[in-house]
């Protein structure tokens, strides 16, 4: 983002689908879904959207011709298709891209989209140093990589497993809230089910971690000079950003308890102007519950290792202080796969535009969004990144 | 060949990066880490660049085997194809010269598992008869 907070930019719409368990569909289907309702909550018309910005997924990534396809599939002609491989990250990303692009005249409205259809069709191969020096370890991906940051987290901070029980039971109270979340996890959840639930990557649990599930979302993106133009209500404005891949690379002996938040949430909150006492609520991307943690002790919230004294001293409820991922997160509505980062992004925006329903925050000034991406080789995560929204 | 479906695969050298000199030196029980030439820093994995300066200036040498532990975790819930090996424990492993290395933990003691416990480098054999590294907690 510019510095200053200009609010030049714009987002006007917001859709989603449902999150669901192997609903059988495609990544273009769920995607059609989304333009038809961004179209048809915006009043807007096809010819209006000249730019894609697209995540990559986990079910078409084999396809290199996945965003291409996608304009080909949704009848979109964009003047600047940008595919964005940032995993989890890829939506915040989008946004900032979009602006850019925006700014620089390539095109005028962008649709920020994510759709992956992971748990109907399984993913590919990563490769790269993956069969050769993490495969025969057995090391169980992402839930393995957080195990590991877990127990040294324990060491050197204490263990934080009254807070992550409450994080638990206050994203699943948000989720009962939420009709577009996966029904299999509409259910209460109590702390004692977290802390009795499965240890799958000691000392990880299963309830630490995602379903990984179906879905779509995006956003729509414009200048705010265009938005008069185009006749579009503005819901909230971009107003800082910061974005940072393989954080502490070359590091090779790095504390993995220090993530790229210490430099990304700082950064997109200067330029917004405000500081975390500002921020009004946080949805903030949730694969593990711990990344939580870690989340607000970096952005500025509390200091290191101090995440879960802050997560039991703050309520983190809708009607809370500093409302927390307010339509269950991830963890409890389901991660629509690699459109998983859209989902906490898409909640904000509804969130800003007074249009959450049962579980709306009162007064929402602002949000803070964040999104990670992919998995690195004995580090915490590759990609942090961190977007402030403004209510227009 | 018959398949042992209780072996794990053993790994394809050269997936992404000539790993030939990792892998021959592994089967004569030596660990090699590349270095910097100019600025003699070491880094693991293997890469086709040096991570300290972007050049191609790499050099393998041998390693103690030498290390401390990371961190550690019991995994319950296997990836696919370790099913067998239950409970196992994956870590990391701090390397005296200063690279950090994920391996299994051979014969551990889980309950006495802590952080920072020195490690020295055991050889597994896989599938193939090829070797591959693991610690084990001394």
């Amino acid at each position: 983002m510019r510095t200053g907070n200009s609010r030049d930019i714009a987002i006007i719409g917001y859709a989603e689908t449902m999150v669901d368990l192997r609903t059988g569909r495609s990544s273009y289907d769920l995607a059609a879904e989304v333009l038809d309702d961004i179209l048809t909550s915006t009043g807007l018309e096809l010819k209006d959207i000249d730019g894609l910005a697209v995540g990559e997924t986990m079910s078409e990534t084999a396809n290199p011709f996945w965003a291409v396809y996608v304009c080909e599939q949704l009848g979109l002609t964009p003047s600047w298709l940008q595919l964005n491989g940032l995993g989890g990250a890829s939506t915040i990303g989008g946004v900032a891209r979009a602006a850019a692009a925006i700014r620089d005249g390539l095109c005028q409205t962008v649709l920020v989209l994510a759709a992956d259809a992971q748990s109907s069709n399984p993913p590919t191969e990563y490769g790269a140093h993956r069969p050769e020096f993490q495969y025969p370890t057995g090391l169980k991906g992402p839930v393995g990589a957080f195990g590991l940051l877990t127990r040294r987290y324990i060491h050197q901070y204490g263990n934080p497993d009254a807070a992550l029980a409450k994080l638990a039971v206050t994203q699943r109270n948000h989720a009962l809230l939420n009709p577009k979340g996966c029904p299999k996890l509409r259910k209460p959840l109590t702390e004692r089910d977290y802390l009795e639930s499965k240890v799958v990557s000691d000392p990880l649990r299963m309830l630490d971690s995602v379903m990984v599930c179906d879905g779509a979302n995006g956003l729509l993106v414009t200048s705010t000079e265009h938005a008069v133009r185009l006749g579009a209500e503005i819901i909230a404005y971009p107003t800082g950003y910061g974005e940072i891949t393989n954080f502490n690379g070359r590091d090779q002996l790095p504390d993995i308890t220090e993530t790229g938040f210490g430099v990304v949430g700082p950064k997109a909150l200067n330029q917004a102007g405000l500081t975390p006492a500002d921020i009004r609520m946080i949805q903030l991307y949730d694969d593990f519950l711990i990344a939580l943690l870690l989340t607000l002790e970096q952005v500025g919230f509390c200091p290191r290792g101090k995440g879960g004294q802050f997560v039991l001293d703050t309520d983190l409820s809708y009607t809370g202080e500093l409302p927390l991922n307010t339509s269950g997160g991830q963890i409890s509505a389901g991660q629509p796969g690699l459109a998983g980062g859209g989902l906490n992004a898409v909640e904000a925006v509804r969130q800003l535009a007074g249009e959450a329903g049962d579980r709306q925050v009162e007064d929402p000034a602002n949000a803070l969004v964040t999104g990670i991406g992919a998995i690195p080789y004995g580090r915490n995560w590759a990609v942090s990144n961190a977007l402030v929204l403004e209510r227009a | 060949m018959t398949f042992d479906a209780e072996a794990r695969r053993a790994p394809q050298p050269n997936n992404y990066t000539d790993t030939t000199t990792f892998w021959s030196a592994a089967q004569e029980g030596r660990f090699m880490v590349q270095y910097d030439r100019e600025t003699g820093r070491p880094q693991w994995f293997p890469r086709s660049l040096s991570m300290s300066t972007g050049h191609r200036q790499l050099e393998w040498r041998e390693v103690s085997g030498r290390g401390v532990l990371y961190s550690w975790t019991v995994t319950h819930s296997p990836w696919p194809g370790h099913e067998h090996r239950l409970p196992y424990v994956c870590a990391l492993i701090d390397l005296e010269e200063g690279v950090r290395v994920l391996a299994n933990l051979v014969n551990p003691d889980i309950a006495s598992l802590t952080i920072g416990r020195p490690c020295q480098l055991v050889w597994e054999e896989l599938g193939e008869g090829v070797r591959y590294p693991a610690f084990e907690v001394r």
